[in-house]
Order: C-alpha cells, then structure tokens, then sequence
C-alpha cells in the first residue's frame, strides 16, 4: 500500500493517531502539505460518504472518521501558506440557525467540506443573522451554510440571507441550507443557492457553486 | 366505555367504540406551553391572560388540564416522577412570562438569569451557585443542554461516572408515586401511562444530565456517539449496571403502583434521524437489545403493563429488532422520515405492535398547513393506522410552538370525526 493509501484507510476506519504519524512522516518524507488533499483525505471523505449514502456507515461511524479526518487537516491547515492556502476550494461560513441547538449534521457538513479542501469558519448552534453577516465579513468567505432541524427556527434561514442582504453582501457568497425540516422548495423559496439533503450532496454542493 | 378501556382494547389490537387519544401523557406526547395557552384561549377555557403551567422546564410542555382533557377526548394521564429535567420538583408556583409573551406559572426551582445575548441561562436544581445547565436563546421556545464535559483521561475513566443518575429510587419518590397512582386510578378513568426513568439507555437528550451540578464521565454529545464505537466496553459496562439498578427500580415502583398502570415509558433513546437509522442494526443488536429485552423480560413476566419505545426518525430498519425485544407500542411514528410511510407500517408491523403518534406530520402539515390539509392528512392517518386497533393518536412528538391555533383544532375536531370505530369506508 502507499503512504497515501494507508492514510485513506487508516480515515476510513476513523485512526485519527495512525492518521496523525502518517501525515507527519510524509510531510517529513518531503509531501507537500496541499497534495494531502487530492490524494488521501479527499478520496478518503468521498468513500465515507459513499458508505454513508449505501447505510454501511452511519453516525458514530463517521464521525469518527471526520474526527480522523481533522488529524490531518489540522496539521496541514497552518502549513498551507500563500498562494496554497488562497487556491483552497473555498471558505465556507457553516453554522446552526438562530434558535436552534442541533449541531450534529452541521458537524458532519463541516467535517466534510473541510476535509474537501473549504476552509470552515464554524460559528457553532444558535448563530444570528448579525453573527452571519460578521463572519462573512470578518473571513472573506464565498459560501454560507446554515443548518435548522426544527420547523420554528427554519424560518431565520429567511433572517440570515435577509440579513447577508442588506449588509450588501448577498452578490458576493453562494448560500446553501440544509437540515430534516429543509426542502429542495423550501431552499427556493426563501432565496438561497442550493439544498443539500447530506453531508456528501452538502460537498458537491459547494464545490459547484464556488465553480460557477 | 371508560378511557382505560378503551386503550387496553387497542393495546390488545381490538376495536373499541372509537380510537382513544394521547395528549401530554408523557414527555414526548406534549404541547408547548405557548400553544398549550393558545388553545385553550381558542376553546374559550380561560379568560384572556390566564397562565397555564409548565410542566416539563427542559421542553416547555405546559400543562393539560382535566378540564382540556374533557373537552379533546384525552384517554391517557401520565404518572411522572416529581423531579424535572433540571432536577428542581414541580412544585411552589411562580408566575414567569415567554418569549413570546405568553402568562405562565412555572415551579419555584425554575431560577434563570439573561446572559449577555439576552438568551436566558437554567441552573441544576435551581442552584445559582453552580455553572448554569440549560439555555433558552433569546426569542427561543424550550431550552437545551448546556454540556459540561469535564476533559476525559481515558485512563481514569470510571462507569461509576456515568451513573451518579442511575441511583436507587428514594422512600419519598415512592411514596409520591403510591399516592398519584391511586389518586389518578380512582380520581380519572383514564389509562395510566408510567414515566419512572432509568430504563432509556443512552438517551442522548439525557446524557448531558441538566438536573446534575456537576457531571461526570462522558456528558458531551457527539463525544457519546463516538464513544458508543471507540470506547463501547465502557458504554456497555454503563447500560449493564444501569440495567441492574433500573430493574430494582422497577421492582420496587411495582410493589406500590401495581397494574394501576397501563403502559411503561421504558426507552426514549433516539435511534433514528431524517434518513435512515443513526445506528447500525448490527450496533442496535450488540449494544441495545440485550438490555431492552432484560426490562422488557421484566415487564412481561411481573406486570401486565405494555413496554412504550420512543424514538424520532427512521427507525424501520430497526423496527423488527424493537419487537423481538419485546416492546408493545412505538412512538412517534415519523412518518415524514425515509421508509416511514403509514401503510407500509401498519401492513407490515401492525399486528404485532401498537402505534403511538404519527397521526399527522409535525415537520410540514401541522406548522405549515391550511386546516383542510391537517383535516385530510389526520383522517387519512387514522383510517390507516386505527384498522383493527393497534392505535393511539398522537402527533409525532410533542406538538411545538408557532403552530397555528386553527391547524391544532381542526386536527382534535378531525379525530372525533374520523375516529369512530366501526372505520367508515373500509372493505366489508
Ligand atoms: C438528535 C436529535 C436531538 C438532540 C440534538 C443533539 C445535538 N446536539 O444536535 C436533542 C435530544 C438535544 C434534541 C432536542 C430537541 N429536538 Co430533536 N431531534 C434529534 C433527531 C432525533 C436527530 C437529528 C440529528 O442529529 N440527525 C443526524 C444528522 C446527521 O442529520 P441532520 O441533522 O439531518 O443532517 C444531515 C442532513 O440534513 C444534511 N444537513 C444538515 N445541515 C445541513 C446544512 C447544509 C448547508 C447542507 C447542504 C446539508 C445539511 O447533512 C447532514 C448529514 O448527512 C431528530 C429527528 C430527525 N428526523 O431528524 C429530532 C428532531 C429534529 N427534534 C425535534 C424536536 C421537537 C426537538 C426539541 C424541540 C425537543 C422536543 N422534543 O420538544 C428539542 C429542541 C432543542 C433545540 N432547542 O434545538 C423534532 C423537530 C420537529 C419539528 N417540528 O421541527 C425532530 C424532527 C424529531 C421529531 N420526531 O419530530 N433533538
């Protein structure tokens, strides 16, 4: 097996401190921090994803995977300096709505665009439109992804684009939403980009609204 | 016919007179304290800004009165322990006021303080001197766990930490429980559904344990769910010992309650999310159902009581599982979540397992909905679901806030319509 191989499997099977030796002897092997990407952790992610679309995988099991995952790009993340780090696929601003609490898609969507390359600012649950806007400010981020399980706060994804709106940043970020409640009609009709119904849709997502 | 009739018939998969009716029973077949108020404002049972009481601080369930029950048909009460989510006795009434302005009494533990957002912070019993353990955000309708997740030393981990809720139940908590059950036994004529607790294991609304000042062991959520992989001896070692110590429970619960109750809370574990199942059959089969069908075991072989399994989502997969583990009755019936569709259900498990719930979509129909589509989604629900018992209507889980007034009446008036036996419209 190659290095980048036994680093894909060793994600599968959510090792996050076999993922950690391995990310670190190939960077001491002389592999260059943004070549994790395509070679191990993307393709690694991919078939997590897979395995959870196919119920092979499901919950803790990828967590454990994303957490493994992390191993990897939390080392690499500060190493991806100039040019590298600005051709990341993008920055995602990824967040629960106002009001609501459950973070555990949000978490997994998070997981997955990061390991895809995005750069993720996290503003965690309960996140308000002025907290949104901040952010996307703040960061310079292209896309925003909002996150509601409960049909009394899916109506402040309608607050938060509202609110990306009138700070005059709506031309400038792509916005996705997701979550149980959440529909492909729903997405529409309050204005957002798109609607991912899983972690894996949340990625080909992203990549195809920073692409166009 | 008396309402305990009536569901022991279906828990039996007869047909009664007409289908019997769960609303606030348990603390997953409620009504949100705001909507709680608009309804009755609707029904014209209390003067304008008369409050009505939270019974269940963590959900903001408010209470259903004798009066409420008459008038929608309730047939089922619950019989709860006195201590609250966050560990204070609802007891010693004091007036409070919702975000969305809603009069209400909730009970003198009920101690919150505003943080700097404005969101309003919840305290362990009620204990100011402690880090808080509930936030409701700012304009938010129930509150949420705080997690206080001491840092883990895998080394040191220690079952015991995970358990300090699991303890035996008190003389006083007894006591209570003999008195309400035979209070509500003689008093109503309802069927008696027990809430006793410990029973629900790895219940993920409750690891994070709101009513204890100081948690330890693994309280942090998506933490628990890694652990029911890497570190499953340990959760095991945790649901063996709790298991032990909830069947004494429950032994000692049936010495003063006896067949008073119908039907026993046992697990409110979610095992389902909006596509599939959270966890594997194989993780279920291996972690789960050894204990679920222990208690079960229990219930059968002691009590004459019907075993209550709750859990949201996708659960079809599992649903053999949850039977051969001996429960009698599923809830809530997420009809709206992969492979739940009603028909499928009802062909495929009902004969061998009551349905609690799902008698209308809580995610789209109830909040969102004209009152002619809950009116039609509601008797379809019950023409389906009540063929030859098998059935209590509830909605799927405790029905939320900023559901329209009108929505929630046309789904009661469509139940006492619809829900006559014998069904109209089914083949002779
Ligand atoms: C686990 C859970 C909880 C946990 C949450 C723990 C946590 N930290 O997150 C606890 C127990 C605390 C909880 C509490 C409550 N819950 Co809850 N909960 C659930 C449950 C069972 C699963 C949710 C979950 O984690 N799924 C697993 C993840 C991985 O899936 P997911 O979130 O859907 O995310 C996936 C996709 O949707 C997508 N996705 C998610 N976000 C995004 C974002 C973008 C941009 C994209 C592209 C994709 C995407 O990708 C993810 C991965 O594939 C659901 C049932 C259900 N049908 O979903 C109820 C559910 C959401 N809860 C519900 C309710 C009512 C509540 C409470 C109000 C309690 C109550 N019973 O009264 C409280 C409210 C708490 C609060 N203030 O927010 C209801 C909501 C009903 C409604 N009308 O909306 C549900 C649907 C249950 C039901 N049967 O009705 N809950």
């Amino acid at each position: 097996m190659s290095q980048f191989e036994e680093m894909q499997q060793a994600i599968i099977d959510g090792k996050a401190p076999v993922v950690k030796e391995l990310t670190e002897q190939a960077l001491r092997d002389g592999v260059k921090p943004a070549e994790f990407f395509p070679k191990a952790i993307v393709p690694a992610m991919n078939e997590v994803g897979r395995r959870m679309r196919d119920c092979e995988f499901f919950i803790p099991e990828v967590l454990i995977a994303a957490r493994a995952a992390r191993a990897a790009t939390d080392i690499l993340r500060p190493l991806l300096v100039g040019d590298e780090a600005s051709r990341s696929a993008g920055t995602v601003v990824c967040c629960t709505v106002k009001g609501d609490l459950h973070d555990i898609g949000k978490n997994i969507v998070a997981m997955m665009l990061e390991s895809a390359g995005f750069r993720i600012v996290d503003l965690g649950v309960d996140a308000s439109p002025e907290k949104i806007v901040q952010a996307v400010q703040e960061h310079k981020a292209n896309l925003v992804a909002m996150s509601a399980l409960l049909t009394t706060t899916m109506v402040n994804m309608k607050a938060g684009i509202a609110a990306l709106a009138s700070a005059g940043l709506r031309d400038h970020v792509k916005i996705m939403v997701g979550g149980a409640p959440v529909t492909e009609n729903w997405a529409r009709s309050i204005g957002a980009d798109g609607y991912g119904k899983d972690a894996p849709t949340a990625v080909d997502l992203a990549r195809s609204l920073v692409a166009n | 016919m008396t309402s305990r009739e009536r569901v022991q018939l279906v828990l039996q998969h007869k047909e009664p007179d007409r289908m019997p009716l769960d609303l606030g029973a348990s603390p997953v077949t409620g009504m949100q304290v705001d909507t709680v108020y608009n309804l009755r404002q609707a029904l014209h049972l209390d003067p304008p800004g008369t409050p009505v009481k939270v019974v269940e601080p963590y959900q903001m369930l408010g209470e259903i009165k004798s009066d409420l029950m008459a008038v929608l048909g309730v047939d089922v009460v619950g019989l709860s322990q006195r201590a609250t989510q966050f560990g204070f006795k609802n007891e010693g009434w004091k007036p409070w006021t919702t975000f969305q302005g809603t009069p209400v009494l909730v009970p003198a533990g009920f101690n919150t303080e505003p943080d700097a957002n404005g969101d309003i912070l919840m305290y362990p019993e009620g204990d100011k001197s402690v880090p808080p353990s509930g936030r409701m955000p700012k304009g938010g309708f129930y509150f949420d766990s705080i997690v206080r997740q001491p840092p883990i030393d895998d080394s040191a981990l220690n079952v015991e930490d995970n358990l300090e809720e699991f303890g035996p139940v008190a003389a006083d908590a007894l006591n209570y429980l003999s008195r309400e059950a035979e209070r509500l036994y003689s008093e109503t004529d309802k069927a008696i559904l027990g809430n006793f607790g410990g029973t629900g294991f790895g219940d993920i609304a409750l690891v994070p344990a709101p009513w204890l000042k100081h948690p330890k062991g693994i309280r942090d959520v998506e933490e628990w769910y890694v652990s029911t992989l890497t570190r499953r001896d340990y959760v095991y070692k945790i649901f063996e010992r709790q298991c032990e110590i909830g069947i004494k429970n429950l032994e000692e619960v049936f010495a003063v309650v006896g067949n008073r109750v119908t039907v026993c809370y046992v697990s409110g574990t979610d095992f389902g999310q909006q596509n599939g199942p959270f966890i594997s059959v194989k993780t279920y089969r291996d972690l789960f159902k050894p204990f679920h069908r222990e208690i079960n075991n229990w219930i059968h072989r002691k009590t004459q009581w019907k075993s209550f399994i709750h859990s949201c989502g996708s659960v079809r997969a599992l649903l053999p599982d949850f039977i051969d583990a001996g429960f009698d009755i599923v809830n809530p019936v997420q009809c709206s979540a992969a492979g739940m569709a009603p028909e499928e259900l009802k062909k495929e498990f009902g004969d061998r397992v009551t349905f609690w719930g799902g008698g209308v979509d809580t995610q789209r129909t109830l909040p969102f909905g004209t009152p002619d589509e809950v009116r039609k989604e509601v008797c379809e629900r019950l023409r389906i679901f009540g063929q030859s018992g098998g059935y209590v209507f509830n909605t799927t889980h405790n029905v939320q806030a900023r559901v329209p007034v009108e929505n929630v009446v046309a789904m009661y008036e469509t139940v006492r319509q619809c829900g006559r036996y014998p069904l109209a419209g089914r083949p002779a």
